[in-house]
């Protein structure tokens, strides 16, 4: 009898001790969405142009999922040590739901995280970046965040200069090509914003204009956001699971 | 004809080498020596039009006009320098290149048959170097390998739609499935077996508050051991 007793107690602390990590781990998982949600990097216009701004969503679902894994642990905690039926199974049921929408929200991440490619930011911007006539203010934007973005971190186009060059675009009919090899802002500037050797620039003498693409700046916090927000979810929810099992086997066992 | 041959600059390694209207060549130094007095002239012409070219025509004439390029002029000159303009030697560090094609103010001016115009088409070209003095070619370089310029696709041609699934996101969608199946068999058996006693096969256990220990306080000392067995 005093075994049964001990395991049972050794049972309910380790219960006690995963529904007090659970709670906090929700605590974690809605402060770093709401980070996530309010703190828009640079490059986040582009992103809202190629329509595939949904891992803010998944952000959003996170932070509520937080909340809910706080709220249900204390719950937790509560019906294992009082030992309830009840209790224990509202709290299973509810557990379940929050599982599924967080699972939802990792595989929403993960998935739209591999749909932004190079070649998304290289057709948007061979075909939007210094639009003649804009159709709307988003063309003026992504003009604008390009022009911010190379000349913030020293790179040209997103794989390199020569995507001016592969490719025609908005910007090759209203500057030809010898003028303008790439843009402007590819070149290394001085403190008054002009090319400190202009036909160095033209030619692609080594140290006067930026050679390498700005797709790693791009795709850089994008990857952070969106590991962030799956990876740290699904190690959330690989040990719900196991605190999961534990209650159900307790559940199973207290006497009604 | 001297043995030179004109070449895409090699060193430094340039970006834009070749852009679909302009390239760039290595400057003639140290080719044409001895003749101080000579105009050098670079010709550039269509590769099919390079063997039927006459040294004799002169430069600036309708006939090697840049405007009228490629037809019907099969072959034009521009570039005009002298061997003051390619000192020898070439000083070490410095970029010594002619960039074929970068002057965009000219290209439509008639009065300016010799212009340094965009090169209207992909090619392939051919250049060589001409000295002149007066109008008699006194010496010419040989003629390049044929140069091809850059063509650009279109963007509508860059496909966005097949992005692959990468392996970590099939990773978490098969094990997080599989997690999620498991708790869903386990609360569906833990109804089904909401009835039945004792399932997981140890012992149930009492609820805290059910279970008080009564001491039996007996008038007997040696008596208390056995009471609280």
């Amino acid at each position: 009898m005093a075994k049964s007793d001990d395991c049972i107690h050794i049972l309910q602390g380790l219960l006690v001790f995963g529904n007090v990590v659970i709670g906090m781990c929700g605590i974690a998982l809605t402060a770093e969405c709401i980070y996530f949600v309010s703190n828009p990097y640079g490059p986040y216009p582009l992103l809202k142009d190629t329509g595939n701004n949904d891992f803010y969503a998944a952000a959003w679902i996170g932070i509520f999922v937080g909340l809910a894994l706080f709220a249900l642990s204390i719950l937790g905690i509560i019906g294992v040590i009082k030992a309830s039926r009840t209790l224990l199974l509202v709290y299973i049921i509810l557990m379940l739901i929050t599982f599924a929408f967080e699972m939802a929200s990792c595989i929403t991440a993960a998935t739209h995280r591999d749909s932004l490619t190079p070649n998304v930011f290289l057709k948007q911007m061979l075909e939007r970046y210094q639009k003649s006539e804009p159709a709307n203010n988003s063309d003026n934007e992504v003009t604008k965040t390009w022009d911010e973005l190379m000349l913030q971190k020293h790179c040209c186009g997103v794989l390199g200069p020569s995507d001016w060059q592969e490719y025609t675009s908005a910007f090759r009919l209203t500057h030809n090509d010898a003028d303008y090899p790439w843009p402007r802002k590819c070149c290394v500037l001085d403190a008054q914003g002009l090319p400190v050797n202009l036909d160095a620039c033209k030619l692609g003498v080594p140290g006067y204009y930026n050679s390498n693409g700005c797709y790693d700046a791009i795709s850089g916090p994008v990857n952070t956001h969106a590991w962030g927000v799956a990876w740290f979810g699904f190690a959330i929810l690989c040990w719900t699971f196991c605190v999961l099992l534990g209650t159900m086997f307790y559940w199973s066992g207290i006497e009604y | 004809e001297l043995p030179y041959r004109p070449v895409l600059t090699q060193t430094p390694p340039l970006e834009g080498l070749t852009t679909a209207s302009t390239f760039v060549l290595d400057q003639p130094r140290c080719i044409f020596r001895g003749y101080d007095n000579a105009d050098i002239w670079l010709v550039v012409a269509l590769d099919k039009a390079a063997s039927t070219f006459n040294n004799t025509a002169g430069p600036g004439t309708p006939e090697t006009a840049f405007q009228d390029f490629p037809d019907p002029v099969h072959a034009y000159m521009t570039l005009n320098a002298t061997l003051a303009n390619y000192p020898c030697p070439k000083p070490a560090g410095d970029i010594t290149v002619l960039r074929v094609g970068s002057e965009t103010s000219c290209a439509q001016d008639a009065a300016r048959p010799t212009c340094n115009g965009p090169l209207p088409g992909p090619g392939p070209y051919r250049v060589k170097f001409l000295a002149l003095e007066g109008s008699e070619p006194v010496a010419e370089t040989a003629w390049s390998a044929p140069i091809m310029l850059r063509t650009a696709k279109s963007p509508s041609s860059i496909s966005t739609t097949d992005s692959g699934h990468s392996a970590g996101m099939i990773a978490i969608t098969t094990i997080l499935s599989i997690l999620f199946a498991i708790l869903l068999a386990g609360l569906v058996a833990m109804l089904v077996f909401w009835g039945s006693d004792s399932c997981g096969g140890s012992s149930t256990f009492s609820k805290p508050e059910s279970v008080t220990v009564r001491r039996y306080n007996t008038h007997h000392v040696y008596d208390q051991p056995a009471a609280r067995l």
